[in-house]
């Protein structure tokens, strides 16, 4: 279409990277990465990061699905949580040494491949597809697994709906401020700004976008967290805490043998039958998988109350050395710092702050 | 204007498949703590023995306590039963004349724990009472309903009125559940731990069951022709159902129950195949059981073996 041929694509066909038109067959062919690559490989050499970054972009861009009207791009980064997901579910079910082991796996090659995609793919949706998965999978395995097992009642299961609803409200509205934010930015920017450096305003290289008084950006919500959606996000974080141990705790006192903790409220005492029959051992992999996210979400939410309080952003508070984060950050300048109570109350009340170069405030 | 239609109905159907109450556990109608009471069937002992008084049962419900788990296992002192785990109250006349049915097979540490925490749950409860153990002893899979028609046979044969047909491994954990029986055949594991106190569906018949004999020989007892594990409860429930005995509940703070954990047995692959033939199986049941058994009398419960 832009290089002025008029034909349409057949369904195994895509324009490429440089808007050429290519053949899923091609894909081996033609990259000057692969080459360098290789040839470094064989010679000893080591591989540079910017060799990397062309690989992986090309590989992305060469990885496709035959399509009406043109093959269209699934990229192996989203797709991966997709198939790793289900399949560490599956094999963790088998034994509790299973569990453990993918568990710590899992954990390592995240902590690898966030490095690995942060460096050479940035703009990569393999942390949102993760949580995605997550959700979905969770959610499935409780409805379709522990549900049949007749235990739980309507309105512990309608109660458990309310808090997931109320976590991917929050997650929604939170990614529409953010767009509306970036939407609204786009021209508000080069109208008022004349190219002087701005205070206030931080580059987000995954956004595109200068994003005023930028927290950081999440990239499991694939999200700029700012002051405008600030609240939105501790609260997400709280539903997302209150579903996952809710839905864990009616999955383990479900498999598990359970005990009278308080009045009606009920924990496990004894998992040791669930790896006995597979259903049995999926849900108390869920369950354990709900926990271990819940407890690094709350980690997560404390650090946020904690740096909301004494008002440092996420960002400048990761660059800190650690004498400063031994001191709790109180011994440097904290240019946003307005006072513990109105720092929590600007992000409360003040949703939809205006953002005018003349009246901003830092 | 359509899609929409369309599309308003499939969230209605989601809604309804996820949310659909047959796929959860089930609230339940159940007696009351005060009907519980006039429900209990009492009756004056045939011989006329001279004792002062009848026993009361009216306080043993109303002063219903919560016994911790953690104490089931903790060696309590009873009274030493005779011969056979049979027991009478010395200072009143007792109105309930039960027999604890259990079937069993090969669950000695189970059986320990049970029979020392039943004598003392039971004594405090001022009814003549008797523990009959029926023990499988061929290499068939259990069957579970048969060893309940050989206990019934042997209660029924001693005269008792009451029959609790009981699971080994069920510890009743409320005083005020009185082992007697009431109008109706009644479930009495209602509220069991491992089921998170919740009943995973309505017509759920099996762990502990009190049932009067006359109503038990009317209904030709259990089938006999269950072996494995499930199915022989929901079978029972058919058949009162089909004599009009439908079964009630007391209410859940009388029938709170723990299990004695042990390893899950292989589920009965035939059990719905033969649930469907249930009303054929009718007539099979106590008058069926042409098998004999031998009867011994341990300290703490009589044994039933079939021979």
């Amino acid at each position: 279409m832009k290089n002025g041929d008029t034909d349409d694509l057949c369904c195994c066909e895509y324009y490429d990277l440089s808007n050429e038109r290519n053949h899923i067959l091609a894909c081996l062919c033609n990259c000057v990465d692969l080459d360098e690559a290789v040839d470094n490989l064989v010679k000893g050499k080591k591989v540079s990061d910017q060799n990397k970054a062309g690989l992986t972009n090309t590989m992305r861009d060469r990885l496709r699905v035959p399509w009406i009207g043109g093959a269209i791009q699934v990229s192996f980064d989203s797709l991966l949580p997709v198939i790793i997901l289900p399949l560490v579910f599956l094999v963790s079910s088998l034994s509790l040494w299973w569990t453990a082991f993918s568990f710590t796996t899992i954990g390592v090659f995240i902590l690898l491949i966030s490095n690995f995609f942060v460096r050479t793919i940035p703009k990569t949706k393999f942390f949102f597809v993760w949580t995605v998965t997550s959700i979905v999978l969770l959610y499935f395995i409780f409805e379709f697994v522990v549900i049949p097992f007749l235990e739980i009642l309507v309105e512990e299961n309608i109660a458990l709906s309310v808090l997931i609803f109320g976590f991917i409200m929050c997650l929604y509205l939170m990614k529409l401020r953010a767009n509306q934010l970036i939407a609204a930015l786009d021209d508000e920017s080069q109208l008022s700004f004349n190219g002087k450096s701005i205070e206030g305003f931080y580059a987000c290289k995954i956004c595109d976008c200068k994003i005023p008084d930028k927290d950081h950006h999440c990239v499991w919500f694939d999200c700029c967290i700012s002051r405008h959606n600030h609240c939105l996000f501790l609260l997400s974080l709280f539903f997302a805490i209150a579903a996952l141990l809710y839905s864990s705790n009616l999955t383990l006192t479900s498999v598990c043998h359970p005990y009278e903790f308080f009045k009606t409220i009920l924990l496990p005492d004894d998992c040791s039958d669930v790896y006995f029959q597979f259903e049995l051992g999926l849900s108390f992999v869920s369950a354990v998988y709900s926990i271990l996210i819940a407890i690094l979400l709350w980690l997560i939410l404390m650090q946020q109350m904690f740096l909301i309080s004494v008002g440092i952003p996420l960002k400048d508070w990761v660059k800190l050395p650690l004498s400063s984060k031994l001191c709790l950050g109180l011994n440097r300048l904290r240019p946003h710092n307005r006072g513990l109570i109105r720092n929590w109350l600007r992000i409360v009340c003040e949703i939809t702050p205006k953002y005018t170069p003349i009246n901003r405030d830092v | 204007m359509l899609t929409k239609c369309v599309q308003l109905l499939c969230v209605t159907a989601v809604f309804v498949a996820v949310y659909f109450p047959a796929r959860h556990a089930r609230h339940y109608d159940y007696v009351t703590l005060e009907n519980a009471i006039k429900e209990i069937v009492l009756r004056a002992p045939g011989t006329a023995l001279l004792r002062s008084k009848n026993c009361t049962y009216r306080n043993v419900i109303l002063n219903n306590q919560e016994i911790p788990v953690s104490k089931i296992t903790k060696t309590s002192y009873f009274v030493q039963p005779l011969p056979g785990g049979e027991y009478i109250p010395r200072h009143c006349t007792p109105l309930i004349k039960t027999a604890v049915i259990i079937p069993y097979r090969n669950r000695t540490e189970q059986l320990n724990v049970f029979v020392k925490y039943m004598h003392k749950f039971l004594q405090n409860q001022n009814i003549h009472y008797r523990l009959i153990l029926a023990e499988q002893n061929d290499t068939l899979p259990f069957n579970r309903a048969k060893m309940i028609n050989f206990g019934a046979h042997l209660a029924i044969a001693l005269n008792y009125s009451c029959l609790i047909l009981h699971d080994v491994d069920l510890i009743p954990l409320t005083t005020g559940n009185l082992y007697g029986c009431s109008n109706r055949p009644r479930h009495m594991s209602s509220s069991l731990d491992t089921f998170r106190y919740n009943l995973p569906y309505l017509t759920l018949f099996g762990g502990a069951i009190a049932i009067l004999a006359d109503q038990f020989r009317k209904v030709n007892g259990m089938s006999n022709s269950f072996y494995g594990w499930g199915g022989e409860d929901d079978d029972f429930y058919e058949r009162l159902e089909a004599h009009k005995l439908l079964p009630y509940r007391f209410t859940p703070e009388l029938s709170k129950y723990t299990m004695l954990v042990h390893k899950k047995q292989p589920k009965n692959d035939g059990r719905f195949e033969k649930l469907s033939k249930s009303l054929e199986n009718l007539r099979d049941g106590l008058n069926t059981l042409t098998q004999k058994y031998s009867v011994y009398l341990e300290d703490l419960y009589t044994k039933v073996v079939p021979i």
